[in-house]
């Protein structure tokens, strides 16, 4: 309870800054359209010459771009912004600031601020799913929603995790920025059926960047392409990988020195 | 002449020591171009698979099987890397916090300095990417076909790389009236990946938008000289081919001078 007024108050001086840069929106949305015609238009050329890719249809894969924008929208609006500023933070000595406070240190690392505008992707992928879902012409039942819902905040968590790993890195590495262009490498392939790939990409985009479940396995859920992952599973990969995270977290953070010694 | 050849040997030797500075840092980046042009192929791939082997286009008769798509693609993975360039990205951030005022005082126009070290990262990162390419070259196996015209991809490629770069530069000077290039920059690539033949070889597109990338500078910096190597060009298109790519030169040099004129007075530099 107290964490969640806490917060509220965090966000709300985030949209009041946010605020003072209101044309940034429309920025925003004209770029995240321009970049959606460009993945759009480039399957549609694809799908011009064929009627499905290793078994995706072209709406169920508009599905899988949808819920892309989505999850690259959420986690650029909550959970990127923030994790930058820790690995500042750790290589500054100014993460000494965040520790001090009587709170959980990785809640207020990690949710420290929003960036309202970065919406605009969460917004174009909203609508494209709209879209894409009424392209598909299936009708949509509680258990497929319920799936889809619960597989979105596993995706949710895993990538929480995954940036949580990854900052924890910098308290031995101090700089991780290669590692984190290896992560959106990976993160961009996942914008298409990973059953494209060869067989040791689709591993690795399953284990070592687990866009899998991110994105594939809520797509699927969605857009009734029966997947291969009972619900539970998706469920503990998101309850484990957010245990693991936070305990290698709590871990590093004995190896953080500060700004003084 | 002698002049600008110092100059550029001089400004080659610091940005080649630079880049050797952050060898790792360099290869990452220079990985980013990989991610395009495979992804592309696992496209393509799966939809010539689809379809028997063979993406045939009824209207203009071109046809790519599997390993014409590999060598369309992994050749334009090489060349987009030779003609590759990131000012519009950094200028952004030079104009807004005031970075570029020390050049402005130096006695040479920046982007010799600027072009220098894109020449540096192309060839240290080249020397190093060349056993991944190889190694590519022999997984993927590509069905390449060379004809009497494909050396003259070279030239092709080097006005493709100059043309490119003059032209992501102009783009650049945006950032001297309106500090929201994002934008900009997202157009730009979105109308790259389409009409230089990024996401689909041009002769697979619609007409109309094949139509566009014909006479569009885009063509002329990016698959222009993939096709050519590929011997895709036909004989009474080549002339016509580098006679675009020149004039587009001349036009994005011209565009250059006029906006960095006019975006000099603009600039009010933070902090000096």
């Amino acid at each position: 309870m107290r964490y969640l007024r806490l917060l509220k108050v965090l966000y709300r001086t985030s949209i009041q800054t946010d605020m003072e840069y209101r044309a940034d929106f429309f920025t925003r949305i004209l770029a995240s359209l321009l970049g959606l015609v460009a993945t759009v238009g480039g399957l549609a050329i694809t799908y011009g010459y064929t009627t499905s890719l290793k078994g995706w249809t072209y709406p169920q894969v508009l599905v899988l771009v949808a819920v892309y924008y989505v999850m690259d929208g959420l986690t650029e609006m909550f959970i990127a912004p923030n994790m930058r500023n820790v690995m500042t933070q750790v290589r500054e000595g100014t993460l000494d600031f965040v520790l001090l406070k009587p709170v959980s240190a990785q809640f207020l690392a990690s949710f420290r601020s929003m960036v309202v505008w970065r919406a605009a992707n969460v917004l174009v992928g909203i609508g494209l799913t709209a879209y894409s879902v009424g392209r598909l012409g299936a009708h949509i039942g509680l258990t497929q929603a319920l799936s889809f819902a619960i597989t979105m905040a596993a995706g949710c968590a895993v990538v929480y995790s995954l940036w949580l790993v990854l900052v924890t890195l910098t308290f031995w590495f101090v700089r991780v920025d290669n590692i984190e262009q290896i992560v959106w490498q990976g993160f961009e392939a996942a914008r298409y059926p990973i059953e494209i790939y060869p067989s040791w990409l689709r591993g690795a985009l399953t284990y070592a960047v687990p866009v899998a479940f991110i994105i594939t396995i809520p797509a699927q859920a969605l857009s009734g392409r029966s997947g291969h992952m009972p619900l539970f599973v998706a469920c503990l990969v998101g309850i484990l990988s957010l245990t693991a995270s936070s305990l290698f977290w709590k871990h590093g953070l004995k190896s953080y020195t500060g700004a003084s010694s | 002449m002698k002049y600008w050849l110092n100059l550029y040997r001089a400004n080659l030797r610091v940005a080649i020591a630079n880049m050797l500075q952050y060898r790792f840092t360099i290869l990452i980046w220079a990985v980013w171009g990989f991610v395009g042009p495979l992804i592309s192929l696992a496209v393509w791939s799966a939809a010539s698979a689809a379809r028997g082997g063979t993406i045939v286009n009824k209207t203009t008769g071109a046809s790519f099987a599997a390993g014409d798509f590999a060598a369309y693609f992994l050749v334009y993975m090489i060349f987009g890397h030779l003609m590759m360039s990131w000012d519009a990205f950094e200028f952004a951030s030079r104009v807004q916090n005031g970075g570029l005022s020390p050049a402005l005082l130096k006695p040479v126009h920046p982007i010799h300095r600027d072009a220098a070290s894109n020449i540096a990262f192309k060839l240290t990162t080249s020397a190093m990417l060349l056993p991944v390419w190889a190694l590519l070259f022999v997984m993927l196996k590509p069905h390449i076909t060379l004809n009497a015209f494909s050396l003259l991809a070279i030239p092709a490629l080097v006005l493709g790389a100059m043309l490119r770069y003059v032209l992501q530069y102009t783009l650049a000077l945006a950032a001297f009236w309106t500090t929201r290039v994002d934008a900009i920059n997202q157009l730009y690539n979105t109308l790259d990946s389409f009409l230089a033949g990024r996401i689909a070889p041009i002769s697979l597109m619609p007409a109309w938008i094949a139509g566009f990338a014909l006479y569009s500078p885009f063509r002329a910096m990016g698959s222009f000289p993939v096709e050519l190597a590929l011997g895709r060009v036909p004989a009474e298109q080549i002339l016509p081919g580098f006679a675009l790519q020149s004039v587009w030169l001349c036009v994005a040099i011209l565009l250059l001078r006029a906006l960095w004129t006019a975006g000099i007075k603009q600039y009010s530099s933070v902090g000096a």
